[in-house]
């Protein structure tokens, strides 16, 4: 097993009575696009936070290119892994191309300044989210579907192998989303990142993502490829909720059915229930 | 490109403001109750029969004066700086965390105590003021760590709290106080700048400009923690000692500022924002542009303070409140319109 990402018997909880990881084991291959899905409070958010180590692991190991996270330091760690937060708002106004070269902090050296590597790198990062007509724009004039790419601009001038992401289109209507997903995909094949996204939109992760880990809220959980482990009876299983599972094409995708559902009522009428 | 900040931009943009904060000074020099001849100081001393009077004027009282309202504007600005981005808020003052109560407390203990000894100059006030502050942002730091990581909210209410209780105490001194000394100390928490041996000023310059050079060297981390403690993190910016050191020098620069001059507020709170609506929020900027900016405004605040009712002499912490408020206003509604961030 030689993966980027390795997970080995890792628990977790904020207090020692709630766990909420338990004895968890995967492995994540390099440059594949990973999305982790489940319902509230089943732990995504956190197993994002012990991958990027903002968070310690009760027990267990989480190994980041073969060595364990604990190894690096700060600025070895940030060149490994980069992180996109949920809706960051910055205290001050700064513009988009300086958030952008704050990637590039740990490297700016005894001047305090940019070198031109740095700055051709963040330009780099400009052009493959589709930012640069915006790039000395104030990023708090910009929407949130702006602001999203521009973070994870900034997660691409880190030029770490890997990228991990907490819920990034949560706020996004629907052309945003396939935009921003249609960018890591990008990030994934052509510059060979390994992705790993927190996502509620499963349709989404079936389209884009080539491994899913469902979490369930009990601490059991689910890996493999995704259009294998994602089905009707899983989706119940870990969301709790019937879902309509179908396929057009080569694509699957599923409807969460709700108790005014028209499939249902109609499922229920045939059957004579109501 | 056009609108990035270069190391030569900066370069220009700070020898343009040294040159104007020297004019300033230099004009600042010139205007007092006594009209000082700038031919007659060239002069020299003078002898010991008889004195160079403009010469004493100008060398002994004005020019110290006048540098010592620099260093500490200078100081106090880019305190709040540190503060401002620290703690990720927009009020936040080098007051903020109970410097200003702790100093306080430590110049009424000394007024009260009457004690007539100098160390290296100064009066036990400004000692007693110097250790107030730095125990209680000590005794402030301290506590918020028990609360938990650097968690800003535990760090501000303790700072709060610390400066309520220390604000009791000092009113609770000032009470059982004679007349002449409480004078003496609500005139010390007003803030105003007495002269002060040069040996204290070059001291004083010293660990301000030294502060504000180690403070500047840390900006581009500074303008990582803006985006929180986090995601400086994820971006490889060591949180915890950018932290200690900015939390430490402006911590210092502040209990210098104030044990050389007592209380004077809005300078750390106003001048930041002022720069930062002109200048933007990039630290490598914003630090020494607002320290030159704070050190004008405190020099042209203290010259009113001094011509204002003269030949008496307001409390310069009053000044500044008066021409720093409306000053302020100004700034923010004309360039508020530029700036989005504001809305």
């Amino acid at each position: 097993m030689s993966g980027i990402i390795e997970v080995d018997n890792l628990t977790f909880g904020y207090t020692s009575e709630t766990v909420i990881l338990k004895d968890m084991c995967f492995s994540v291959r390099p440059g594949t696009f990973v999305a982790i899905a489940g319902p509230n409070g089943a732990g995504k958010s956190t197993l994002l936070n012990l991958m990027c180590r903002a968070l310690t692991p009760n027990s267990g190991t989480i190994r980041i290119d073969t060595a364990a996270i604990e190894s690096y330091n700060t600025k070895a760690l940030a060149s490994k892994v980069a992180v996109v937060r949920q809706e960051l708002v910055p205290a001050f106004g700064f513009s988009v191309m300086e958030t952008i070269l704050m990637a590039r902090t740990p490297y700016y050296g005894s001047t305090g300044f940019e070198t031109r590597h740095d700055r051709e790198i963040a330009n780099d990062a400009l052009e493959a989210t589709d930012t640069a007509r915006f790039a000395y724009r104030p990023l708090t004039s910009l929407s949130s579907g702006e602001r999203q790419r521009v973070f994870i601009a900034r997660a691409l001038a880190q030029n770490s192998p890997i990228m991990l992401l907490d819920e990034p289109t949560s706020f996004l209507d629907l052309k945003h989303q396939v935009g921003i997903y249609d960018l890591l995909k990008t990030a994934q094949v052509e510059k060979g990142k390994t992705i790993v996204a927190v996502t509620h939109d499963i349709n989404l992760a079936t389209q884009y993502c080539d491994e899913i880990l469902l979490l369930g809220a009990d601490g059991g959980y689910h890996i493999g490829k995704t259009k294998a482990v994602l089905s009707a009876e899983k989706v119940k299983e870990i969301f709790d909720v019937n879902v309509f599972a179908g396929e057009i094409g080569p694509e699957k995708f599923f409807v969460p059915l709700g108790k005014f559902a028209n499939d249902k009522r109609k499922m229920n009428k045939e059957s004579g229930n109501i | 490109m056009e609108q990035l900040l270069t190391a030569k931009r900066l370069i220009l943009r700070i020898g343009l403001a040294l040159a104007v904060l020297a004019a300033v000074m230099f004009v600042c020099s010139l205007v007092g109750t006594e009209t000082v001849s700038l031919k007659a100081v060239l002069t020299g001393p003078g002898t010991q029969a008889a004195p160079n009077p403009d010469y004493e004027i100008f060398i002994r009282i004005r020019l110290p004066r006048i540098i010592l309202a620099g260093l500490v504007g200078a100081a106090l600005a880019c305190a709040g700086v540190v503060f401002q981005v620290l703690l990720r808020n927009p009020l936040a003052d080098p007051y903020i965390l109970g410097i200003s109560s702790g100093a306080g407390l430590g110049a009424i203990i000394a007024v009260i105590s009457g004690f007539n000894w100098t160390l290296w100059g100064r009066s036990p006030i400004a000692v007693f003021a110097f250790a107030g502050a730095l125990g209680t942002v000590w005794l402030v730091w301290f506590i918020g760590r028990l609360t938990g990581k650097f968690h800003v909210t535990g760090l501000l209410l303790a700072g709060v709290v610390v400066n309520a209780f220390f604000s009791a105490l000092m009113m609770f001194l000032t009470s059982i106080a004679k007349s002449d000394q409480v004078y003496a100390t609500i005139f010390w928490l007003m803030g105003n700048m007495r002269e002060g041996d040069f040996l204290v000023l070059w001291i004083a310059a010293g660990c301000v400009g030294g502060g504000i050079v180690a403070l500047f060297y840390i900006g581009p981390q500074l303008n990582a923690l803006s985006f929180g403690a986090d995601d400086a993190r994820s971006m490889g910016v060591n949180v915890a000692r950018t932290r200690t050191i900015a939390f430490g020098i402006a911590a210092a620069i502040t209990a210098v500022a104030v044990s050389l001059s007592g209380l004077i507020g809005f300078v750390g709170l106003v001048v930041p924002h002022g720069v930062r609506l002109v200048f933007g929020p990039d630290h490598r900027q914003l630090l020494p542009m607002s320290g030159i900016a704070g050190a004008i405004f405190l020099v042209i605040a203290d010259t009113l303070a001094r011509i204002i009712v003269a030949p008496a002499q307001l409390p310069v912490g009053v000044v500044t409140a008066i021409v720093g408020g409306p000053f302020f206003l100004i700034i923010l509604v004309k360039y508020s319109r530029k700036v989005s961030w504001l809305k």
